[in-house]
């Protein structure tokens, strides 16, 4: 019903040269520093340009917006900015859009939603019309990652008129896409910008993009089977075998950079006496559950077992860790040595992929480990970890797709509110990794860290994400591996 | 002559009541309808473990989303087919009814005994007892039922227990009413008054005047109730709020087949028609009891 009536509205095809695509969750703002989701960082990429990018296939960094750019001094980034590139609006882009942008975003008080995003710079100056320095707060070499990712530049004229509000109601950037309309949460409509720079984005190819919130999956299947979408992603796996067996349609499925694990309350902060501070019963959590099982059955696509705190191809992710392999019986010997030779109850916290966790269930009382299991809303779980509540979870981190083991490993061990296993040793490790320019230093401290915490089995590292990109065979899509859709590189076949 | 008379004698007195109401009983098929169909799935609730054949709990990862028995590729093992973790699904949804069953008759038994304290209270005593009573069913009836035990069981956690008793906590509300005004009805009746004339305790007046005539009434409500017990708690646990998995409910069994409802509808159509007679039974059962026990059906 829903289907029949939306698609009389919507002409999706190749000849319109429109391209009609759905967002699952509502957008909050289109201003990409006042939003935290998916949706918000693939409409970034369209929009907005930021001063580098960086290569999906090969992770290299290019310039866009900056041409050049040199470390004067361990905090000091010194980048030469491209001349000749105009905003969607007109305005002329020059150091004064950089530095008014990168001054707005990294004051708190003024609210960006991501502070991690942001807080590593301290100020942006101007040294003449087409070159800035960003200072960063302390050594920070993650810095070109950000500057290609999350940090996108506005013009400085127009930002200081209307905000955040305004930016998120008519949003002017320099990037590929111009935006038509926006009735927010609900309906986005992109226009190809015809003046694009010579970026190494590159010109976008189709001409409309028409984005409509559809929070149901079965709801933009039922769409793109009568015609109404072109194109939907995030599409479960068990669904995306039965579209790709009806013929009609193209099925790509790309791995990601989130990864879910078991995280354990080595450090007693839910209770001194919890059976997560034995060593013997982390290990045999870790060798209770199938993850190859579970990989081939439930996530199925590219997604893999993994057995370090981190995704592999991220800056310094050591794979040489100790693996432990699926061994009940293995599990069940640890177990006794810990001196639970009947087993034990637990509550397994969770908050997305109910089956997945249900799964895990049936492997831990496979072992004699009896887990509850509680499924809770994001924000409510966070809370509950941030209090030092939760023994056991099923977590899950995407690293905002930042290719660095800072944004994963360093989150969740250094101490912070999610931090379950207070290890000093590790943290140090990991501190001196984060601060250092020196790419080899920073591999062998991350190392060092790594390896420590599978040695004590502070998680229980289980598998990789995928998505699952569906399309009608007129539309020609490549994924990347960093889970975001980039519409300029989208193209009719 | 002897037969002559008898059957004179009976025309005259006419049928006897236990033959009347056995007319009444297999006159109306509704009834009947309800009572066959709840046996039934009563019987398969309760010896689901020899009819199953397989434990419900038992997962098999490869064997995942096998359809059932009328479909292609079905598995003679698994009849009704597997669900997404490879449990069997005919297991689950007969252990399912235990769940279902079980959380309907306590659930109504818990505000069955609420209701009918405060109603026949309120009806028999009057003045404050009344007013107080009448306050609290209104109090009660201005509460959106789903949404307080969304959020009692959001606060304590959902589990079997905690959804039963917050579910019997708060559907007592149409006994109370239907009690109060059925013991309004008899309590000045002369079998009452010449029972206070000698000299009754006011709860052998309760317990044995007129419990026994207000009986009727309850045994409907308490149907009714047990039914609405019983969506309401598919309903939790749909919303994830209800009984935790792995334990088997027919809620939770839709709620689980809800992203597969495209292209394998049968994974809530199972459940989901199952839900249906089962509340259609008992629904039926309360309204054919209603009849035939109503004082103007009895002529």
């Amino acid at each position: 019903m829903a289907a029949s009536l939306a698609s009389g509205n919507a002409i999706a095809d190749k000849a319109s040269d429109t391209l009609n695509v759905p967002f699952t969750k509502e957008l909050e703002s289109v201003d990409s520093y006042f939003n935290s989701a998916r949706e918000g960082v693939i409409l970034q990429r369209s929009i907005w340009d930021g001063l580098l990018f960086s290569d999906p296939e090969t992770g290299e960094y290019k310039g866009n917006l900056a041409t050049s750019w040199e470390w004067v001094d361990n905090t000091t980034l010194e980048l030469k900015l491209r001349e000749g590139v105009k905003f969607h609006n007109g305005e002329e882009f020059d150091a004064d859009d950089v530095v008014y942008t990168v001054n707005f975003v990294a004051d708190p008080a003024n609210g960006a939603v991501t502070q991690r995003n942001v807080n590593w710079m301290k100020e942006a100056r101007k040294v003449d019309k087409y070159t800035v320095q960003i200072i960063t707060d302390g050594p920070f070499p993650a810095a070109l990652e950000y500057l290609a990712g999350p940090v996108s530049i506005y013009p400085n004229e127009y930002y200081a008129e209307v905000g955040p509000a305004g930016m998120g109601l008519k949003p002017v950037g320099t990037g590929p896409y111009r935006v038509e309309s926006v009735e927010p949460g609900k309906h986005f409509v992109l226009k190809k910008y015809e003046d694009y720079h010579d970026s190494p984005k590159g010109k976008a190819t189709i001409g409309t993009i028409d984005i409509r919130t559809i929070p149901d999956v079965n709801t933009q299947l039922a769409e793109l089977f009568s015609g109404g979408l072109d194109f939907v992603w995030g599409v479960p796996s068990d669904q995306a075998e039965k579209l790709e067996a009806m013929g009609r349609f193209n099925v790509v499925n790309e791995s990601t950079m989130r990864i879910g694990y078991l995280e354990m309350d080595a450090a007693g902060r839910s209770g001194a006496d919890n059976p997560m501070t034995k060593r013997a019963v982390r290990q045999a959590i870790n060798h209770a559950i199938d993850r190859q099982a579970i990989v081939d059955n439930l996530l199925k696509g590219s997604s893999k077992v993994v057995n370090s705190a981190c995704f592999p191809s991220q800056f310094g992710c050591e794979q040489d860790v100790t693996v432990y392999d699926y061994d009940p019986e293995k599990a069940k010997a640890l177990l006794a040595e810990a001196g639970y030779p009947d087993g034990l109850s637990i509550d397994l916290y969770a908050y997305r992929n109910r089956e997945y966790a249900e799964a895990m269930l049936s492997f831990l009382a496979e072992v004699g480990i009896e887990a509850n299991l509680k499924y809770l809303q994001y924000s409510a779980l966070r809370d509950l970890r941030n209090n030092g509540q939760t023994s056991l979870s099923f977590q899950t981190w995407g690293s905002y797709s930042i290719n660095d083991v800072s944004a994963i490993t360093s989150q969740f061990f250094k101490f912070g509110g999610e931090d379950f296993a207070r290890d000093e040793e590790v943290r140090d490790w990991l501190e001196t990794a984060d601060t250092s320019v020196d790419p080899e230093v920073r591999k062998e401290f991350y190392a060092k860290a790594l390896k420590k915490i599978s040695d004590e089995a502070y998680w229980a590292p289980l598998f990789s994400y995928n998505v699952n990109y569906v399309s009608t065979e007129e539309v020609e899509f490549v994924p990347s591996p960093d889970e975001v859709v980039r519409f300029f590189q989208v193209s009719w076949r | 002559m002897a037969s002559n008379i008898d059957t004179l004698a009976q025309e005259i007195q006419g049928p006897s009541p236990a033959a009347l109401l056995r007319r009444r009983v297999f006159g109306h098929y509704g009834l009947l309808f309800g009572v066959t169909v709840l046996i039934v799935i009563v019987a398969l609730a309760v010896l689901a473990p020899l009819l199953a054949g397989q434990d419900p709990y038992a997962q098999s990862l490869v064997a995942r989303m096998k359809p059932p028995f009328w479909m292609e590729g079905s598995d003679p093992n698994h009849l009704l087919g597997t669900d997404h973790l490879g449990r069997d699904y005919l297991a689950r949804l007969l252990y399912g009814a235990r769940i279902s069953l079980a959380i309907g008759l306590i659930a109504a038994l818990i505000s069955g005994l609420i209701g009918t304290t405060m109603g026949v209270a309120a009806g028999y005593f009057g003045g404050r007892v009344d007013l107080v009573v009448t306050f609290l069913i209104n109090v009660r009836l201005a509460m959106p039922v789903v949404l307080v035990a969304l959020a009692v069981v959001a606060v304590l956690g959902g589990s079997l227990q905690v959804v039963i008793v917050v579910l019997g906590f708060l559907l007592w509300d149409r006994f109370a009413v239907v009690m109060r005004s059925s013991t309004l009805q008899v309590r000045g009746l002369e079998y009452v008054n010449a029972a206070k004339a000698i000299g009754c305790s006011t709860r052998r007046i309760i317990l044995s005047e007129i419990m026994p005539n207000i009986l009727n009434n309850l045994i409907v409500v308490m149907t009714l109730e047990m039914a609405h017990a019983i969506l309401l708690e598919a309903a939790l646990s749909f919303l994830g709020l209800g009984v935790q998995p792995p334990t088997p409910s027919w809620g939770l069994m839709i709620s689980e087949g809800k992203q597969m409802m495209l292209f394998e509808p049968w994974v809530i159509a199972i459940p989901g028609v199952a839900l249906f007679i089962l509340v259609l039974a008992i629904n039926l059962l309360g309204d054919g009891l209603r009849d035939i026990t109503a004082p103007e059906n009895r002529s």
